[in-house]
């Protein structure tokens, strides 16, 4: 499933981004790596959502959000 | 005394380092650009222990690579003489996400000292960070300070001023476990804080041995093959080598990951009861971002802003309206006294006071606009604003970042045309540059106050509200058509960090909100006096000589020119032609040319108004004329200054020009809808 796809208050493991390098490079750079951990907190909008990755909030265009394929974390049971 | 020490203040953006910047420097700061780009430079100076300090605060960045203009003028400040020590400040309360920037840092190979911010919101939360095991692990200096509460000053300094001798790194003691790799030949753990696999630190090696042969007298080598590993292009316009036989393709990636890596395994070490709980911030972005509730908000809050600019800015302008007549009486008073002859005292009294006063009596109106503005930003809600109005900006072709340019537009066009460097593609930054000017600015409130007040009675505020809508409106439907015309699917991405609300921070408030205000006393002293007593001349002078009637003046020759032209939007006077032309120089020369103009002392005072409405009622100008003379000043030409920022943005003369031309245009266009359908109405 995608980011925009995800669900308020759940964490999701990122597996891959499928964007222009660039940008790619500088979600990298904020710390959006593959494997890294990140909680949407609100996805209610159409469009953009926001979302914590690395302890910080941040803002995610629809664009970015259609174009991050992520996959649920089962270990730590924080889902619920 | 030793010579002075440049330190180099560079961070996150939001990690608090303009406040720590601000607590040493306080508000002597030197504020210029950096050369040929428009990112701004503040510089200040401070003392500690009889040595002088030269403090430079560098643009907010998340990394050091070179994908922004902001990255890339951080960057070289940084390689070059410019800055000696480095003082990185984190926000420790996201530690995990500031400590990238640091890593990058480090390797530049230059003294770094880690400044912790924010380390009270850490307590707040109740975690810890180990500050023994942290500096063990980076190598580097690591110094817990509160900028807000002023804490930890002293001691950052005292760590500046013994660090900065020290040129490279010392061996640290730092044993980390990434559980993949055995050993590297060289163990450059007792070297480096930051090492990479093997596979890339063989590679690492190879281009050292490469860069050694090529460029020997390079001082950080292990940097330059770091920099090489990742394609970084400027690296490879500044240092061309051929390495085609080592690297067959970018590392970056890798590069990244594995600081990353590093940085989760610090964050484990030194990082005791990582918060989990919902926190305050999450709470209120539940209504300020909510689906329903963040539009509603926003407008509210715009609202409020806009309440307090007139209601409460009108009420300390009648104190200020007071003052001005009591002082142009008294220059009168003076004048006679002196026996100076009729033409100074009119220049004195009709010239310069009534048209500087007449604009310094609307500094509380400006005064409340950019506290209520520097508020917003302090306090967080700004990039809320991108989130929230991103799906309404994404309908236009436009990122809801662009949105904060055109937010800021309601203080000053100049630093909002360039806040829009902040969008990435050049498309959505030209469009968002061409209607930022629509976005009534702070200069032509007094404008609307003025006629809004004289025309509108009660219904005034409502008026000057509407002013603010109609910028927006036309702002958007502008947007709207171009994205039709170029028929552009958006490329942009929204991207933003939504920081942590905190309480405003009175100082970095008051140091804004005093530069803002001592840019408009600056004008008032400069332009506009300038323009007061061009005004004056053209007005009292004409073929003849000096004349008393201005209706033989040169300005009245030149306004009965362009009449025609203007006659359809209802504006075709030559008074209030001169008086826009004039407010081409600033938009509150749009005021005090009335004044001058209808030859009214004090033209925003409740008497001056009287005596003005009197004035222009007889020549036939009444409410619709009033209005569409609002809207033009709304959209028309923006002032030089903003034209001068356009210019350096855009980079040619011929974009600005079309720009300008443009926005010109719109306001003949939409001043001649609303004068015409407002006279069927009215």
């Amino acid at each position: 499933m995608v980011l925009k796809e995800g669900k308020n208050h759940h964490t999701y493991k990122v597996l891959s981004i499928h964007i222009e390098p660039q940008l790619e490079r500088r979600l990298e750079a904020l710390g959006l790596t593959e494997g890294s951990l990140i909680m949407i907190l609100n996805n209610g909008k159409k469009g953009a959502l926001t979302a914590r990755f690395r302890g910080t909030r941040f803002a995610l265009g629809k664009r970015i959000a259609d174009n991050i394929e992520i996959g649920e974390v089962w270990t730590d049971g924080k889902n619920d | 005394m030793g010579r002075t020490i440049n330190v180099g203040f560079i961070g996150n953006p939001n990690c608090g380092k303009t406040t720590l910047f601000n607590a040493y420097t306080g508000a002597n700061l030197k504020v210029a650009n950096w050369p040929g780009v428009t990112v701004e430079k503040k510089e200040g100076r401070t003392t500690y222990e009889g040595e002088e300090y030269n403090l430079i605060d560098l643009p907010g960045i998340y990394s050091l690579s070179s994908y922004t203009m902001e990255e890339k003028v951080s960057r070289e400040c940084v390689l070059s003489d410019e800055v000696d020590v480095i003082v990185d400040v984190a926000d420790a309360s996201s530690l995990e996400r500031n400590l990238y920037l640091t890593l990058q840092l480090i390797e530049l190979g230059k003294p770094v000292i880690l400044a912790l911010n924010m380390m009270d919101i850490v307590e707040e939360r109740g975690m810890e960070i180990d500050l023994h095991r942290l500096p063990e692990m980076l190598g580097i200096p690591v110094i817990p300070v509160s900028a807000r509460k002023k804490t930890g000053l002293s001691i950052l300094m005292h760590a500046v001023a013994h660090h900065h001798s020290y040129g490279s790194q010392g061996p640290l003691i730092h044993h980390h476990h990434t559980g993949r790799s055995v050993r590297h030949k060289h163990n450059h753990h007792q070297e480096y804080a930051m090492v990479y696999q093997d596979s890339i630190e063989d590679k690492i090696d190879l281009l050292i041995e490469r860069i050694t042969s090529t460029y020997p007298d390079f001082t950080n080598k292990r940097w330059l093959a770091i920099k090489y590993l990742e394609k970084d292009s400027s690296v490879k316009d500044f240092w061309p080598m051929d390495i085609s036989d080592i690297l067959d393709r970018s590392y970056e990636k890798e590069i990244i990951n594995q600081k990353y890596d590093f940085i989760e395994e610090i964050i484990s070490e030194t990082l005791v009861n990582k918060s989990t709980k919902e926190e305050r911030t999450d709470r209120i972005d539940r209504y300020l971002t909510g689906k329903y509730t963040g539009l509603p908000i926003f407008l509210a809050i715009m609202a409020l802003v806009f309440f307090l600019t007139f209601f409460v800015g009108d009420f300390l302008k009648g104190y200020f309206e007071i003052a001005l007549e009591a002082f142009s009486e008294l220059a009168a008073g003076a004048m006679a006294a002196l026996h100076a002859g009729d033409m100074i005292t009119s220049l004195v009294v009709d010239g310069i006071i009534s048209g500087v006063g007449g604009i310094l009596t609307f500094l509380p109106n400006i005064f409340i606009l950019f506290l209520a503005l520097a508020f917003l930003e302090d306090s967080g809600y700004m990039s809320r604003v991108a989130f929230v109005m991103d799906d309404i900006m994404s309908g236009l072709g436009l990122s809801g970042r662009a949105f904060i340019p055109l937010l800021l537009g309601f203080g000053c066009s100049v630093p909002a045309i360039m806040a829009s460097r902040a969008l990435e593609h050049r498309k959505d930054r030209m469009k968002t540059i061409l209607i930022t000017p629509f976005m009534s600015c702070s200069a032509r409130l007094p404008i609307y106050v003025l006629f809004s007040s004289m025309f509108f009675g009660k219904y005034a505020m409502a008026v000057c509200y509407s002013m603010y809508l109609l910028g927006i409106a036309v702002a958007i439907l502008t947007a709207f058509i171009l994205s039709k015309i170029d028929g552009s699917k958006s490329e942009h991405a929204l991207l933003i960090e939504l920081p942590e609300y905190k309480t405003p921070n009175a100082r970095t408030i008051a140091i804004y909100v005093w530069e803002k205000v001592k840019d408009y006393l600056t004008r008032a002293g400069t332009i506009i006096f300038l323009a007061s007593v061009i005004m004056w001349i053209l007005l009292n002078f004409g073929p003849t000589g000096y004349v008393t009637d201005i209706s033989i003046s040169f300005g009245s020759y030149i306004g009965k020119f362009i009449v025609p032209l203007f006659r359809p939007l209802g504006l075709g006077y030559w008074q209030i032609i001169v008086a826009l032309i004039a407010g081409i120089a600033a938009k509150e020369v749009v005021v005090s040319s009335c004044g001058v103009l209808f030859g009214i002392q004090n033209i925003a005072t409740a008497q001056g108004m009287g005596t003005a409405l009197t004035a222009l009622n007889s020549i036939g100008f009444g409410m619709a004329n009033a209005y569409a003379l609002m809207v033009f000043c709304l959209l028309y030409v923006p002032c030089t200054a903003t034209i001068a920022t356009i210019h350096r943005e855009v980079g040619s003369r011929k974009t600005t020009a079309l720009f300008v031309l443009f926005q010109l245009g719109t306001a003949w266009v939409v001043s001649f809808l609303f004068y015409q359908g407002l006279s069927l109405v009215l």
